[in-house]
C-alpha cells in the first residue's frame, strides 16, 4: 500500500477514476445506439473532442493560475474566420504557415486578455467577457458578416480531417485528434517538469504565498493567457479544417463547453490543482456525451439538460472519490527522526 | 564586534494609513551573529522584516548591504541578495507537495524539475531540522508545526547571508527548537546574520548574541545579551515593569464537567481518559505531533473519535460536529488562526462578534452596530488589543493582536468548557500575563478549561493538572505538585515516569 501510494499520485487516481467513468458511459450508449461501436461514430467524436481538448489545454494553464478566460470561443471563432477568407484569397499556402498564422493571432489577441488581468489587475472573469464580445465584434466587423465557404477554401486543408496519422485497426487516428494529442502531450511535459509550470500551479495555489516566494505572477499570468490565446487560434484552424462554412457565429458557446471540460477533468476553478491529461478526459467525457445525444436525436432542450447533468454527476463522484481517498493518500504529520538519523530509510 | 557590518538598516519610517508602524528605526547585523528583536505585539517587527525582504517599500530611510545602499522591490530581489525570511503566519502552497513547497525559491536557477532529486534534497533539508514529513505528499491540511518546519526548511535551504526568522518557534515543542537551535549556531558559525523574533525569553537569552527593542515602532535599546536581563529586556519593551510570570490562583474544583474514556482515533491517539472539572484548567503538554490537537479535535466534533466514550455534564454524548458542540456550551480556540479562527478581511468588531451574533440583533433582526463596538472595546482594553480602529480588517493586525482577537471572539460566547489550542501564541510578555489572568478569572468562574500548549513554562503555571501525551499515547497526568519542568518533559519524550502510568492505569 504504501508503494502504491508513493508511486501513485492521488492526481493520476483522479483519471483513473475518470477513465472508469467514461467506459461506463460509452458502454450506457453502446446499449442504446445500434452500430455505436463503429470507426464511424469513433471519428465524429474524435473530432468534436480535438477542438474541446485543445482549447481545454489552453484554459487549462489559465485556470491554474486562478483566472478563467472566457474569450476562447471568439478567438476560436475569429482565427477561423481569418484565416479562411485568407486561405480564398491566396492558393499556395504550406499547413505549417498556416499553424503559425493561427498561433499568432490567437496568441496577439491572448497576450492583450493577459496584459489587461495581469497587469491592469482588473478580474480575468470581467476582461474576458469583454474580449469575448469585442472580439465577435471585430469579427462581425471584419467579415462584414459574410460567411467562408467551403467552396472557396483549397482542397488539402478540406482534406485534412482525413488524413491519417496511425492506424490501430479499423479505428485511426486522424490529423485533427493527432494535432489536440500533441498539445496535450506537450503541456503535459511542460507543466510537469518546467519550472514554469510548476510556477502556474504556485500561483494559483497561494497568491500571497508566491508573492512572498519572490515569483512574479504578473509574467506568468499574461504567458498563460498568451498561449491559452495560441492554442486557440490553433483551435480556430481546426474549426475552419472540420467545419469549412465560417459564419460569425463560430465558435459561440465553445468556452462554457472548454471550462466544462477542464471542471469535469478535475482543474481547479480557484486554481492550483489539475493536469492537461484531466482536461483532455473531461474534453472526451463531453465529446462522447455530445455526439451520442447527437445520435439518440434527443431534441436539443433535454440534450442540453442531460449534459449538464451528467457533468454534475462526474464532478460529484469525483469529488466523493477524491475525499474518501485523500486521508489514505497523504500522511502530512511530523515524523520525528530516530536518533539515528541515517538509520531507516 | 570588529567585522564590518553586512546589513545596515537607517533611519527607516513606514506608515499604513493612520498607523506609523516604524518610526525612524536603525538595526546593523554583523556577520556570524544571531541578534534578537524584541517589542510587544504590534511593535513594528514584521513590519521591517517585510521592508528587508522588499515586500513592503519603505517611506524613508535606507538599507546597506556591506556598506552599499541598495533597494529592494520584491522578494526575488532579496533571495538574490541572500536574505531570506521565515515569515511568522506560515505561507505554505496547499496544492503542490512538501518537496516543491521547499525548493520553490530555487526554481529560477533550473528551469526542468528533477523530481528525484528534489524529493531526496527536500528530504535531506528536513533530516537536519530533526524530523520527517512525507516529502510527496500535499502541503493541503498540513499542521501547523509542520507547516513551520516547512518554511524553516524553505529558508535554509537557500544560499542565505541574512536570514530572518519572525518567531519561528511559536507552534514548536521544546525537541524541534532544541534542533532549530543547533542549526542556527551551524550558520552563525558559517558567518550567517541572523535576526530572530520571538516572544519566548528563555529561547532569546539562549540564542543571541545582542538584543534590540522596539516600541511603538521606534528604536528602544540595543545591547549584547551579557549586558541586558529579561527583567530589563521587558521594561525596554512594555515601558514598565511587569512581575514574575502569573500563576494561576487554586479555584475550588467543582463538578465533573467532562470525562472521557477511553477515546481513540487511529492511528492520531489512543487510550486517553481524564476527567475535568468545573474551575479546573487541565494543561495538556508533549511535543508537536503528540496528538493534543487531535484529541481536541475530536472532543469539539471535527474529526470525530472512533472509539470511547464521552461524557458531557453527566450524560453520554456523541459529537459528530462543531455546530453540535458548541450548542452544547462548547468552544474550541484553534492554533491556526488565518485558516479557522478569523475571517481576514472583516472588520475586528466584526469577528469578534461573529460566533454571538444573534446576541447583537434588534427587533428587526439587524445586527446592532454600537452594541458590537461596545463589547469589542471591552476586549481591546482588557487584552490591549494594539489597533487604530475597531473596524480595521483582521488580517491587517499584527500577529499577536490577531491572536487577542480570536481569543475575544470565542470568549464572548460564554462557554462552560473551554478548549484553547496555543492561546498565546505569538502574543507578547505583557499581553500574555493578561491572557493569563483572564483564563484564571474565567476558571474561578466555574468554566471547565483544556489547554493545549507548546509553551512548558505556561503549561506549569496555568494547570491545576497536566495531561501529558505522547505518540498519540496518555503517559500519565501529573497533579500540579508533581509536575515539573524535568517530570513532564521526561513523560513528554518517552522516559518512564513510574507513577503517573500507573494513574492512567487505575483511571483506564
Ligand atoms: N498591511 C497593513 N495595513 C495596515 N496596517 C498594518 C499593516 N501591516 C501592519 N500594520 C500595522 O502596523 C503595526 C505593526 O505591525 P507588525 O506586524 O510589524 O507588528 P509586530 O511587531 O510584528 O507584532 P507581533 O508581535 O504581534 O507580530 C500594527 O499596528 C499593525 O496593525
Ligand atoms: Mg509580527
Amino acid at each position: 500500500m504504501r508503494r502504491v501510494r508513493r508511486l501513485v499520485p492521488l492526481q493520476r487516481l483522479r483519471e483513473l477514476s475518470l477513465v472508469l467513468i467514461l467506459i461506463i458511459v460509452i458502454v450506457i450508449f453502446g446499449n442504446q445506439i445500434d452500430n455505436y461501436y463503429t470507426p464511424r461514430t469513433f471519428n465524429r467524436i474524435s473530432s468534436t473532442v480535438a477542438l474541446i481538448t485543445l482549447v481545454a489545454v489552453g484554459q487549462t494553464l489559465v485556470l491554474l493560475t486562478r483566472n478563467v478566460d472566457l474569450s476562447v470561443g471568439s478567438m476560436v471563432g475569429f482565427t477561423a474566420y481569418y484565416l479562411g477568407r485568407h486561405l480564398s484569397k491566396t492558393e499556395d499556402m504550406s499547413p505549417m504557415v498556416l499553424a503559425a498564422m493561427a498561433m499568432g493571432i490567437g496568441g496577439a489577441m491572448g497576450l492583450i486578455n493577459g496584459l489587461l488581468v495581469a497587469y491592469g489587475r482588473i478580474p480575468a472573469i470581467v476582461v474576458t467577457l469583454g474580449t469575448m464580445a469585442i472580439y465577435r465584434g471585430a469579427l462581425v466587423r471584419y467579415s462584414d458578416s459574410k460567411s467562408v465557404a467551403t467552396r472557396e477554401l483549397p482542397p488539402w486543408i478540406k482534406d485534412l480531417p482525413q488524413e491519417t496519422l496511425y492506424k490501430f485497426g479499423e479505428y485511426e487516428l486522424r490529423a485533427l485528434p493527432g494535432i489536440a494529442l500533441g498539445a496535450v502531450i506537450i503541456f503535459f511535459f511542460i507543466l510537469l517538469y518546467s519550472s514554469f509550470g510548476r510556477r502556474l500551479y504556485a500561483i494559483g495555489s497561494s497568491p500571497e504565498a508566491a508573492h512572498l516566494a519572490g515569483i512574479h505572477a504578473p509574467r506568468m499570468v499574461t504567458l498563460a493567457f498568451t498561449l491559452c490565446g495560441a492554442l486557440s487560434g490553433l483551435g480556430g484552424m481546426v474549426y475552419l479544417a472540420r467545419f469549412g462554412t465560417i459564419t460569425v457565429e463560430a465558435g459561440r458557446g465553445l468556452e462554457l463547453q472548454v471550462v466544462a471540460a477542464a471542471v469535469v477533468g478535475g482543474v481547479s476553478i480557484t486554481g492550483g490543482s489539475g493536469t492537461v491529461l484531466g482536461a483532455m478526459l473531461g474534453a472526451i467525457l463531453i465529446g462522447t456525451l455530445e455526439q451520442s445525444l447527437i445520435r439518440m436525436q434527443i431534441n436539443e432542450f433535454w440534450k442540453d439538460a442531460v449534459m449538464g447533468l451528467c457533468i454534475i454527476v462526474a464532478v460529484s463522484v469525483d469529488r466523493i472519490l477524491i475525499n474518501q481517498l485523500t486521508p489514505w493518500w497523504s500522511r502530512t504529520e511530523l515524523q520525528r527522526m530516530p536518533e539515528e538519523p541515517h538509520a531507516e530509510v | 564586534m570588529t567585522a564590518d557590518p553586512l546589513l545596515e538598516i537607517r533611519n527607516v519610517s513606514k506608515q499604513f494609513g493612520a498607523t506609523k508602524a516604524l518610526d525612524s528605526v536603525s538595526l546593523t547585523l554583523y556577520p556570524g551573529e544571531v541578534h534578537a528583536l524584541l517589542g510587544e505585539n504590534g511593535a513594528g517587527k514584521s513590519t521591517l522584516i517585510k521592508i528587508m525582504t522588499g515586500i513592503h517599500q519603505p517611506d524613508s530611510g535606507e538599507i546597506l548591504l556591506q556598506g552599499h545602499p541598495i533597494s529592494l522591490h520584491n522578494s526575488a530581489q532579496a533571495q538574490k541578495h541572500g536574505i531570506a525570511a521565515i515569515y511568522q503566519e506560515p505561507l505554505v502552497f496547499p496544492d503542490l507537495n512538501i518537496a516543491e513547497n521547499i525548493f520553490i525559491s530555487h526554481q529560477r536557477r533550473n528551469p526542468l524539475v528533477r523530481w528525484g532529486k528534489l524529493y531526496r534534497d527536500a528530504e535531506k533539508v528536513l533530516a537536519q531540522l530533526g524530523v520527517a514529513l512525507d516529502v510527496r505528499a500535499l502541503a493541503r491540511g498540513l499542521p501547523l508545526a509542520a507547516q513551520q518546519t516547512v518554511e524553516i526548511a524553505k529558508a535554509i535551504s537557500m544560499d542565505v547571508r541574512v536570514l530572518i526568522m519572525d518567531e519561528p518557534t511559536a507552534s514548536l515543542s521544546i525537541h524541534e527548537v532544541k534542533q532549530l537551535f543547533a542549526l542556527v549556531r551551524n550558520l552563525r558559525k558559517a558567518g550567517v546574520a541572523i535576526l530572530f523574533i520571538s516572544h519566548r525569553m528563555d529561547e532569546v537569552f539562549e540564542i543571541a548574541d545582542r538584543v534590540t527593542v522596539f516600541r511603538d515602532g521606534q528604536f528602544v535599546s540595543m545591547a549584547p545579551v551579557a549586558e541586558v536581563t529579561p527583567e530589563r529586556a521587558i521594561r525596554d519593551m512594555v515601558g514598565r515593569e511587569i512581575g514574575d510570570i502569573f500563576v494561576k490562583e487554586p479555584s475550588p474544583r467543582g463538578d465533573v464537567i467532562l470525562s472521557v474514556k477511553a477515546l481513540s482515533r487511529e492511528p492520531r491517539f489512543r487510550n486517553i481518559n481524564f476527567e475535568l472539572h468545573a474551575g479546573e484548567v487541565l494543561g495538556l503538554a508533549g511535543l508537536v505531533g503528540a496528538g493534543r490537537t487531535d484529541v481536541a479535535l475530536a472532543l469539539f466534533g471535527i474529526a470525530p473519535a472512533h472509539h470511547g466514550h464521552i461524557e458531557y455534564l453527566g450524560k453520554e454524548v456523541h459529537i459528530h460536529s462543531p455546530k453540535q458542540a458548541t450548542q452544547m456550551g462548547m468552544v474550541y480556540v484553534p492554533e491556526d488562526r488565518r485558516q479557522h479562527g478569523l475571517v481576514l478581511p472583516m472588520s475586528l468588531m466584526a469577528n469578534i462578534s461573529l460566533p454571538s451574533v444573534k446576541n447583537y440583533r434588534n427587533q428587526f433582526g439587524m445586527v446592532q452596530h454600537h452594541k458590537e463596538a461596545a463589547t469589542a472595546e471591552h476586549y481591546r482594553q482588557q487584552l490591549s488589543i494594539r489597533t487604530s480602529s475597531l473596524s480595521m480588517p483582521a488580517g491587517k493586525l499584527s500577529g499577536g493582536n490577531q491572536q487577542k482577537v480570536v481569543l475575544s471572539k470565542w470568549l464572548n460566547t460564554k462557554p462552560r468548557l473551554l478548549i484553547l489550542d496555543e492561546p498565546t501564541r505569538g502574543i507578547d510578555v505583557g499581553a500574555k500575563q493578561e491572557v493569563h489572568r483572564l483564563i484564571n478569572d474565567l476558571a474561578q468562574q466555574g468554566l471547565a478549561i483544556l489547554m493545549i500548549s507548546s509553551d512548558l513554562p505556561e503549561v506549569l503555571a496555568m494547570s491545576d493538572r497536566v495531561l501529558v501525551m505522547r505518540e498519540g499515547q496518555q503517559m500519565g497526568i501529573f497533579e500540579r505538585h508533581e509536575a515539573t519542568q524535568e517530570t513532564i518533559m521526561a513523560a513528554a519524550i518517552g522516559q518512564s515516569v513510574e507513577k503517573p502510568v500507573e494513574r492512567a492505569a487505575e483511571y483506564a
